[in-house]
């Protein structure tokens, strides 16, 4: 029984960390339809900030997540400034190549700056709890808290602030919101405003119990992608549901069938989800 | 019109490629390839063990690079990047000897090696591979080196410590990639042969993983006294730190390619990796050359070297020795029978290892040392001694 609940906490502390990532990814496509793939680095870029300030500036690690936070979001929004608004017209083939060419570029300048080496960040929550046979890092706990009072912020500004009602207005209706006065630039930068936020305070929650390096934003947006699709591209819910999903799937069927397997295991789950519900769990836009 | 313009592009570009080539002909360079993974997941590990590379030619060129024959050459390298596949590898290889005309190249990882070795003989150029796989060698191709040790010579000492000190009961949670898979094949029948049995066998995806709480709780549940670990160092010591935070008491065997010293950086210090076997990490060699390597390799860098770059800087070294006493720089052939003389001759600061020999295979052979955590401190054994002990 115990190693079924260390699973479960296992799975919360996974599907969290995938739900973080994967809200980003569908807030930015139910407002404008673009596959950010760019967003597996800017969840690296959060890392390296959080990473900076704590280690090389020696800032109180709360102060480092907030100010990851901030860098990742100005720096999400310049690239909607600067890459995908110019390409507003283009064919949405050119949103994706643009947004690849983003994610090579933040990596190659990551690398330049601070070399492949694997990089630590070490956590001020090193506690350890113990119930009887379950172990629960107080880092764990964190992260699993920290993700779900994210989640519901991130609720209640959608559904009680204008400025949220602005952005689910244009995920619903484009035309439909132009036409009541929404200003399309404003929601934009926003959006990714938020998007950049959450991706750089999951890298910032979830690096101290894993490694910091250039790469290690292409597993969490592989994740967060199968994550949406299963979801329903551009569902909030969805996100948070199939990051979930798919962190249950990775610990129980890692722990009772095989480690191995692990990842087979959550994309057959996407197969037989997808084939009984095409369009993912919750149908598409955010509601 | 755009066709006339492409002309006149091609035709600058021509022009200024030949005046390029023109400054280089004025002094000698021989060129020596490298292909490795120089971005992506292991883009650390081929950097790594370029820098022995570039470590060694600054100090050859330096010293006013290398007599052949009564003409001094400038050594230079060709890098090129091969993200780890053989078959990029292949295909760098064809570049580095019909562009820049190498003799030798260089590469990290055994599945380049392997793609070199389809044309390498006939297309006339040294392979100095950096992997310990033994297939490497034994498959006859003339013109291989095979740098470091065979990874075989580690599994029975490894047995042996771990299983002396912990206890019989195996549970293997290395990685899942190659290399691991060669480790598991030739380590878990000795740990059986030796008396051992393995309770539980989770093979992780060290590279793949986001956590390995799952994987590691998995094999814990079946109470092993030792664990096989192993893959890139520092998912090594996430593997380590997790299965201590969750209550293992017993001993590591370490799979080569992670470092101790290493390994406990990221596991939580040396308390936490206590009874680990593994390679020694350089800086606790007591080899006469690695002492002087750590100190070269601490003026440039501010971190420690490991072990790929030192082992790359002693080839280095050794092949272009090796050219000066083959008395040729485009004769892999002559190249690959100096070594043995070339050897003899290296001086100890440029042999960190303590290289003595090359077989006729093209293995480099050592007496390896074998690491052992023993209350927090590193203890250094030579292979050869632990198999006297028999």
């Amino acid at each position: 029984m115990e190693l079924f609940i260390q699973q479960i906490l296992n799975g919360l502390t996974l599907g969290s960390i995938y739900g973080l990532v994967a809200l980003g990814l569908t807030l930015v496509y139910g407002i404008l339809h673009v596959p950010n793939f760019a967003h597996g680095a800017l969840y690296m870029v959060g890392a390296y900030v959080c990473y900076f300030a704590m280690v090389e500036l020696g800032l109180n690690y709360w102060v480092a997540m907030v100010a990851a936070a901030a860098v990742v979001a100005l720096l999400s929004v310049l690239c909607e400034r600067l890459v995908f608004h110019p390409l507003r017209h283009a064919p949405p083939i050119h949103d994706k190549i643009a947004a690849i060419g983003i994610l090579l570029f933040l990596e190659a300048v990551v690398q330049m700056h601070w070399g492949a080496d694997f990089r630590r960040i070490p956590t001020p929550y090193n506690e350890i709890l113990r119930l009887g046979e379950l172990t629960l890092p107080v880092q764990r706990l964190l992260i699993i808290g920290g993700a779900f009072a994210l989640m519901g912020a991130l609720h209640l500004y959608l559904k009680k602030t204008m400025t949220g009602l602005t952005i689910i207005a244009m995920a619903q209706n484009r035309e439909g919101a132009f036409l009541v006065g929404i200003d399309a630039n404003r929601v934009a930068m926003m959006t990714f405003a938020i998007a950049g936020a959450l991706a750089a305070i999951a890298a910032s929650l979830f690096a101290p119990i894993n490694l910091v390096y250039p790469a290690m934003g292409h597993l969490v947006l592989l994740k967060a992608f199968v994550i949406i699709i299963l979801g329903g591209m551009g569902s909030i819910p969805g996100a948070i549901i199939g990051g979930l999903i798919i962190g249950f799937a990775e610990a129980l069927g890692g722990f009772y069938i095989s480690s191995t397997y692990k990842d087979v295991i959550a994309f057959v789950l996407l197969v037989v989800i997808l084939s009984i519900k095409p369009t993912g769990l919750f149908t598409k836009g955010v509601r | 019109m755009t066709f006339t313009k492409t002309i006149r592009r091609v035709a600058a570009a021509t022009a200024l490629a030949m005046g390029l080539a023109g400054g280089a002909h004025a002094a000698e360079t021989v060129n020596i390839g490298f292909t490795g993974p120089l971005s992506g997941g292991a883009a650390l590990y081929g950097e790594n063990t370029l820098e022995g590379l570039r470590m060694a030619v600054e100090e050859i060129n330096a010293d006013g690079g290398i007599d052949v024959d009564g003409t001094q050459y400038e050594i230079n390298i060709e890098s090129l990047d091969d993200m780890y596949s053989p078959s990029r590898a292949a295909v760098n290889g064809k570049r580095l000897v019909q562009q820049s005309n190498t003799p030798v190249v260089f590469t990290p990882h055994s599945g380049g090696t392997f793609a070199l070795q389809a044309f390498n003989e006939r297309d006339g150029f040294l392979i100095m591979s950096y992997t310990s796989i033994p297939s490497v060698t034994e498959k006859g191709n003339e013109l291989t080196v095979k740098i470091p040790p065979n990874f075989t010579d580690y599994v029975e000492p490894f047995t042996k410590i771990a299983m002396e000190r912990f206890g019989k009961k195996l549970g293997v949670a290395n990685a899942t990639h190659d290399y691991a898979k060669y480790w598991t094949k030739a380590f878990v029948p000795a740990w059986k042969e030796a008396g051992g049995e393995v309770v539980a066998s989770n093979p992780m995806d060290y590279n793949k993983s986001a956590d390995f709480y799952t994987g590691v709780s998995k094999v814990l549940s079946a109470d092993p006294d030792v664990l096989f670990v192993g893959g890139a160092s520092e998912p090594t010591g996430l593997v380590v730190r997790q299965a201590r935070e969750l209550g293992f008491e017993g001993g590591f065997v370490v799979m080569d390619q992670a470092k101790i010293d290493e390994v406990a950086n990221v596991a939580g210090g040396m308390d936490a990796v206590e009874g680990a076997v593994g390679v020694t990490p350089l800086a606790h060699s007591d080899n006469p050359g690695a002492a002087d390597f750590v100190e070269k390799y601490k003026q440039e860098h501010d971190n420690v070297a490991t072990s790929e770059t030192a082992y790359n800087y002693f080839a280095m070294h050794l092949v272009a020795r090796a050219i000066e006493q083959a008395g040729t720089v485009d004769d892999p052939i002559a190249i690959r029978k100096a070594i043995p003389e070339a050897l003899a001759d290296l001086p100890a600061e440029y042999n960190p290892y303590d290289v003595q020999e090359i077989s006729d295979d093209g293995d480099l052979i050592i007496d390896a040392e074998v690491a052992e955590v023993v209350d927090g401190e590193i203890e250094l054994r030579r292979i050869s001694d632990l198999k006297d002990d028999d």
